[in-house]
């Protein structure tokens, strides 16, 4: 059913597009990678393609998806035995935007739910400085993906500080490849374009099942100054709470950003999770951890970027791991269809 | 399809890509092709548009290398929805990325 619908919407979006003005032609963006990922011995390797889908319409409106295929490669035993792999395709995102104003926009469909700053901002592959996500990304963001609407905008925005917002209702779904919880939610955020410095507070109140709330803070900073860019998020709900923080540092300053050195980027992540009580299906680690990682980025030319990083994870009551990562990704931007340059 | 195939597939592709890549590190001048950098920094004064750009967008990724006026309004458009941009923000950031 999910696919007949998925057809049928884009055989719609093909024919609406095309009879559009050849200004507003559809673009396919996104990223590729490949990833090894080592924890306590055992080793998985992950390629995976997130096309981004981008329809504008008109002068306000936007037809916008994501997707996610990833195949999943591990050892059948974990240390031994032949590999395996299982693949995975998700649909992250798929929703029409509307710009009321400058001050409003409306969405509906399938989106990222706006919690923090990692889910929206961070997570696509080609923009995280590192392969996998923080450990409390799961707080507040039900998987990440919610279905319903979205009302989002500046409520002010001047040259000095501009105040954002989100708020959305999510319905409950069961149907294939659109799940998602009935919850609501939103964020606010102020930020300030003189030093780029951000800060935002969120909520997210899930409105089945038991009824609980979550609480987040996010600071996002990137001075002018420096190659410099500090971001973190704190986050509560009943299942526990933690933080992360990250820092990255691209070397541009010697030489500059397209030098052998200059393209190389230190990165350095903390994050903490403390365990409140046992909630089934949370997606967060089951008991205390912590874990730092540092790790390296190096960002050749045409979009493609090497990274490796090492982390220590340490569990409350399991044995410290070892946490070794390898990837390389790359961003790719094309027309949906060929045409004249202007 | 297989992991193994969509692993492959993925694998080769990506190191293709870097290969190229690697090679053209250091090499001087670019083809001349129908894509464009976007809008220099004239008299190292930015323009409105690559101020605007560094101060929402650039604060989590890089502009495009490379960017046509074709594709330019749908990142323009993406950007505003996802950075909560002004309709002026839209239009300076469009021109930009595709002067």
């Amino acid at each position: 059913m999910a696919t007949r619908v998925l057809c049928l919407f884009l055989l719609a979006l093909f024919a609406i597009t095309s009879a559009s003005a050849q200004s507003d032609v559809p673009i396919i963006s996104g990223g590729a990678g490949f990833f090894s990922a080592t924890q306590g011995g055992i080793t998985f390797l992950q390629p995976v393609v997130a096309p981004v889908l981008a329809v504008p319409l008109g002068e306000k409106w936007l037809i916008e998806s994501r997707a996610d295929l990833r195949g999943f490669i591990s050892r059948e035993d974990g240390t031994t035995g032949p590999y395996q792999g299982q693949f995975f395709d998700t649909l992250e995102y798929l929703q029409i935007d509307y710009n009321a104003n400058s001050r409003l926009t409306v969405t509906a469909g399938r989106f990222l739910t706006p919690f923090g700053i990692f889910n929206e901002r961070i997570s696509a592959l080609w923009i995280n400085k590192f392969q996998d996500a923080p450990v409390i990304a799961a707080i507040g963001t039900a998987e990440g993906y919610s279905d319903g609407f979205m009302l989002r905008g500046a409520l002010i925005s001047n040259g000095r500080y501009a105040v954002n917002y989100t708020a959305y209702f999510s319905t409950l779904s069961n149907v294939n490849k659109f799940e998602s919880e009935r919850s609501t939610g939103g964020r606010v955020g102020i930020f300030l374009p003189g030093t780029r410095l951000e800060v935002g507070t969120s909520y997210e109140r899930t409105l089945q099942d038991q009824h609980m709330n979550s609480f987040g803070a996010d600071l996002s900073w990137a001075p002018y100054q420096l190659p410099l860019e500090i971001k973190g998020e704190w986050a509560h709900s009943p299942s526990g709470h933690g933080y992360w923080v990250q820092g990255s540092y691209r070397l541009s300053q010697l030489g500059n950003a397209n030098s052998a050195i200059g393209r190389l980027e230190p990165v350095f992540r903390m994050q903490q999770f403390f365990r409140n009580q046992q909630i089934a299906g949370d997606s967060l680690p089951s008991t205390n951890m912590r874990r730092p990682d540092i790790g390296l980025n190096y960002y050749l030319p045409h979009e493609i970027r090497l990274n490796g990083s090492y982390g220590r994870e340490y569990l409350s009551h399991s044995t410290d791991t070892n946490v070794w990562e390898f990837g390389i990704t790359y961003r790719f931007l094309f027309p949906l269809w060929p045409g004249e340059s202007k | 399809m297989k992991p193994w195939i969509f692993a492959a597939v993925t694998l080769v592709c990506l190191s293709s890509l870097s290969v190229a890549a690697f090679a053209q590190t250091g090499a001087k001048g670019s083809t001349n092709n129908q894509k464009s950098k976007p809008a220099p920094t004239t008299h190292g004064s930015p323009s409105d548009g690559e101020k605007r750009f560094q101060a929402n967008c650039g604060r989590c990724h890089n502009a495009p290398e490379d960017i046509s006026p074709r594709e330019a309004r749908a990142v323009a458009r993406h950007m505003r929805v996802r950075a909560m941009l002004s309709a002026e923000d839209e239009k300076l950031i469009l021109e930009f990325l595709a002067p």
